[in-house]
């Protein structure tokens, strides 16, 4: 019987390119409409001319040990499972919002069109049909790897025991289960 | 579960031809969970771009859901990048043409008549016809870039008994591979996965994706602490990765790359034993070298002269996984081919050839040839006198600017058809105004596309062709250190009134005379090619993996014996070449400096981008929400003196041109430099995401060339920089 399955997600950011693949996929697999978006890279450009640094971090909801969004939903519908992976339940939620506002990683969104909150849920129904989620598997540096925390055997675990690495905002408190490689 | 773990359940998917049915993240699962109804896996090849990497079409009740990478492919290795997912769009853009159409109004007015197939071949064979009985055969012109069906295209040229056919290589790569063509006698690759140490000028590797070179290079920079020297007056993603970056002078690579040679040569870092036995032409270089000391090129480049010769030791300490890399985009200045020519001496005389981490000649897989009826070859020389122009190049794929000045000269004879297969010259060419001149100045225009390109906009019958998830292609193979076989195969059936490129060269020729030249179907076509593969029934195998790629590579070393001649005149490596001398261009390459923009006036550089591919894909609504609009990169100093500030609408003026558009003030480009995103500024109204927005970087650009191959210098173009 194998252990429960704690999912979580190690980026390495050095090896972002800022192609955006893993944006483009994470639309086309969950139909995310053009306005909004699951995932996201963030750029920053330091310096003058030509002294200049450039990072690029790949971002997405941190899929939370303690997750602020669970807290506050009023209804149920944001929920965490056995498995670590935050979902949104769409037939619980009303639409109220509150989840957006404590997010610390701003990682939802509102669809108006369906009146529903939206976030990245690891392609939960990818991972059923024993795929990588789609932002994992499109990269052309392989910059996620994505794995199971509690098979010590997996190469998540081996490289969060070998390299050194942060959680964003740990001061939220929430618990966050997206390893930055350092 | 790991990646690995995941990998393999997903290629066992592909494999099984059904991926719910076959697998399961475990037993119980796979038991508990049916598949999905309605859902079909069909592997395939992309073409959103010039890499053809492997994908992995969902197919839910007739729709395709979603693109997925087919790690099967070791070119593309297990990815697909921001333009290969946003395929779909392509398919099922409600802007696509959807329906062969006819002209109505004038040229450019974007008024047209929806056309039966019958209607638009017969009226494009009876203007071709009428071209062909007053200019003869060689007054048509018949311009393609490059897929899987423009052997079709071709052959219908040739069968029409055109001698001009113009392909994209003097827009792209002509002369770096001219360059080592004439070096090596043959085009290798470069074997980044196994490099310690690269340099790099401008080749935006990690933006300007080429398979697996892209991924290789991030690996090597981040996994094997391989070196990088990055040479590129922007600062790219490459650069901002790169170990030493270096804003050199544009146009100045050469004197960087001379003063390496002479320190290696001068110092005798040069691999003897390889240069001995392989090479000719030595003996002249290390002569022709002495001026070109690294504080002279220092002055040149404005790269101190201590870094160039630290950096030409560590080069050869690391030889022979060690290379100047030498890029695809080599249309950059009129002195590109000896730039180009430098590299790959530089290159031979570290004896990195045929070696592991080094430049490698390409494994190749024999595909098998379908028979169809020889035709008679054309009997009139070409329209751009590539023969007395250009003696070295590659004669068919012609040298495009000096087609485009002959026929607007109508020498030495008038060209009053052009045919245009899946191009868009208008904005592929410099100087837009002469293109347009060009296009005013037929009796008939077709072209065969599956969007309304701007060329496709001027002309006056189109014919759309199906995009690449609705149809069957030749088999292809590509070249590499391991070579690839591709398949593309249909997806989904056609959802408009489309066609495939063979079936319209089969309509065309049929009213053209010239059926008999077409007799086959694409099945008949595949079949003959896949029969050569050595593996149990090929194409069975190819309809359910997509690809195949043999054992044994890379292969290092196979033409490293003594006698092994290399397909040069000589037999040899080249470093001193006597068919260059014989043309009467330089035999070892010689620096001429070149010209500085005046003051007030930038030097305009262009560039690629991860998300878009060419002129086209800007329209693609989840590409274009990456980069909505191109605003002229213009360094904050510089912009500040001009009294600039960023989101202003400036004017930007060459002598081809001016356009209007938004100025994106930045650190990140040298202050005598401006660049801009290809693509936008579109003159087609379909076109609706880049239709008046921004500026096409064709507008601005002059009209100037390469010596030696012909191809296009597109960096040679100063603009001056006004707000309005």
């Amino acid at each position: 019987m194998a252990a429960q399955r704690r999912y979580a997600l190690a980026i390495d950011a050095r090896k972002c390119i800022d192609c955006k693949a893993c944006v483009v996929a994470c639309r086309a697999e969950n139909g995310v409409p053009l306005e909004y978006s699951r995932n996201w890279v963030h750029e920053e450009m330091r310096g003058t001319w030509p002294c200049l640094v450039a990072t690029f971090e790949p971002g997405q909801c941190q899929h939370c040990d303690d997750p602020a969004c669970v807290r506050v939903c009023p209804t149920g519908a944001s929920r965490k499972r056995t498995d670590g992976i935050v979902v949104v339940d769409d037939t619980e939620c009303v639409g109220c919002r509150y989840c957006i506002v404590a997010c610390p990683y701003d990682a939802r969104f509102f669809r108006e069109d369906r009146g529903v909150v939206e976030k990245c849920d690891f392609c939960a129904s990818r991972l059923e049909a024993g795929r990588l989620p789609a932002c994992v598997e499109t990269c052309p540096s392989k910059v996620r790897v994505f794995g199971d925390l509690n098979d010590p055997n997996g190469r998540l675990r081996k490289l969060l025991a070998t390299r050194r690495y942060e959680v964003k905002k740990p001061e939220s408190g929430t618990g966050p289960q997206i390893y930055y490689l350092l | 579960m790991d990646r690995r773990r995941f990998l393999q359940i997903a290629s066992g998917g592909v494999a099984g031809g059904s991926l719910a049915s076959s697998v399961g993240c475990t037993k119980a699962k796979r038991t508990s969970r049916a598949p999905e109804r309605g859902v079909r896996e069909v592997a395939t090849t992309c073409e959103m771009c010039v890499n053809k990497c492997s994908l992995v079409a969902v197919v839910k009740d007739g729709v395709i859901r979603k693109l997925n990478p087919n790690p099967r492919n070791p070119k593309s290795r297990g990815m697909l990048c921001a333009r290969g997912n946003a395929g779909l769009q392509q398919v099922y853009d409600p802007a696509r043409i959807k329906r062969p159409l006819i002209r109505e109004g004038a040229r450019g007015e974007g008024k047209w008549r929806p056309a039966s197939w019958d209607e638009a071949f017969d009226y494009a064979a009876s203007r071709l016809g009428a071209v062909k009985a007053k200019y003869g055969p060689q007054g048509s012109l018949w311009s393609s870039c490059e897929s899987f069906q423009e052997v079709f295209f071709q052959n219908l040229a040739l069968a029409f008994g055109s001698p001009n056919l113009v392909r994209h290589p003097s827009l792209c790569l002509s002369a770096v591979n001219l360059a080592y063509s004439l070096t090596f006698g043959t085009v290798p690759s470069f074997d980044v996965l196994n490099a310690q140490y690269m340099i790099m000028s401008g080749s935006n590797r990690m933006e300007a994706f080429i398979t697996p070179d892209t991924m290789d290079l991030v690996h090597a920079t981040t996994e094997r602490k391989a070196r990088l020297i990055y040479l590129d007056p922007r600062f790219t993603v490459t650069a901002s990765k790169a170990d030493e970056w270096y804003p050199i002078r544009p146009g100045t690579d050469l004197a960087f790359i001379l003063a390496l040679l002479n320190v290696i040569v001068g110092e005798k870092l040069y691999n003897q034993e390889f240069v001995g036995t392989y090479t000719i032409g030595f003996d002249k270089l290390a002569e022709h070298l002495s001026p070109y000391t690294p504080a002279w090129a220092e002055n040149e480049t404005e790269i101190p002269a201590r870094d160039i010769t630290r950096i030409a030791h560590e080069f050869a300490d690391a030889a022979p996984r060690a290379f100047y890399y030498a890029g695809r985009r080599s249309s950059g200045y009129c002195e590109e081919f000896q730039m180009r020519r430098a590299q790959a001496i530089l290159n031979v005389i570290v004896g990195n050839w045929d070696r592991p981490g080094g430049v490698v000649p390409n494994g190749k897989i024999a595909l098998g040839e379908y028979l169809f009826l020889p035709w008679d070859d054309p009997t009139a020389p070409r329209i751009d006198e590539i023969e007395t122009n250009f003696p070295l190049a590659v004669k068919g794929d012609g040298a495009y600017l000096k087609l485009r000045e002959n026929v607007l000269a109508e020498k030495p004879y008038p060209v009053k058809a052009w045919m245009i297969h899946k191009h868009d010259p208008l904005n592929a060419i410099p100087d837009q105004n002469r293109t347009l001149q060009m296009l005013q100045q037929m009796d008939f225009v077709g072209v065969i596309d599956i969007e309304m390109s701007d060329t496709a906009w001027y002309a006056d019958v189109i014919f759309p062709e199906s995009t690449y998830l609705e149809r069957q292609d030749p088999i292809q193979m590509l070249p590499g250190l391991q070579p690839v076989v591709v398949f593309r195969q249909p997806v989904i059936a056609p959802l408009y009134d489309t066609k495939t490129t063979l079936e319209i060269a089969q309509g065309l020729a049929k009213r053209l005379g010239a059926s008999q030249y077409f007799d086959y179907t694409i099945e008949q076509w595949i079949e003959a090619q896949a029969k050569e593969l050595p593996i149990e029934q090929p194409l069975e195998y190819l309809k359910k993996f997509g690809t195949w790629s043999p054992p044994g590579f890379p292969q290092y070393g196979s033409t490293l014996s003594p006698n092994h001649r290399f397909v040069t005149q000589s037999g040899k490596i080249e470093i001193y070449s006597d068919r260059l001398a014989e043309a009467g261009h330089d035999p070892l390459p010689v620096y001429h400096p070149p010209a500085q923009p005046p003051h007030g006036q930038f030097r305009l550089i262009l560039g690629r981008n991860a998300v878009f591919t060419h002129a086209n894909s800007t329209n693609n609504p989840w590409l274009n929400k990456l980069k909505p609009d191109n605003g002229l990169w213009l360094n904050a100093s510089a912009a500040a003196t001009a009294g600039i500030r960023a989101g202003d609408r400036i004017e930007v003026s060459s002598k081809a041109g001016s356009v209007r558009m938004k100025a994106h003030v930045t650190e990140e480009i040298r202050p005598d430099c401006v660049y801009m995103a290809h693509g936008f500024g579109k003159r087609s109204q379909w076109q609706r995401l880049v239709h008046n927005n921004g500026a096409s970087d064709a507008q601005l650009i002059e009209t100037a060339w390469d010596k030696v191959s012909g191809g296009a210098a597109m960096h040679e173009t100063f603009v001056t920089v006004r707000k309005v």
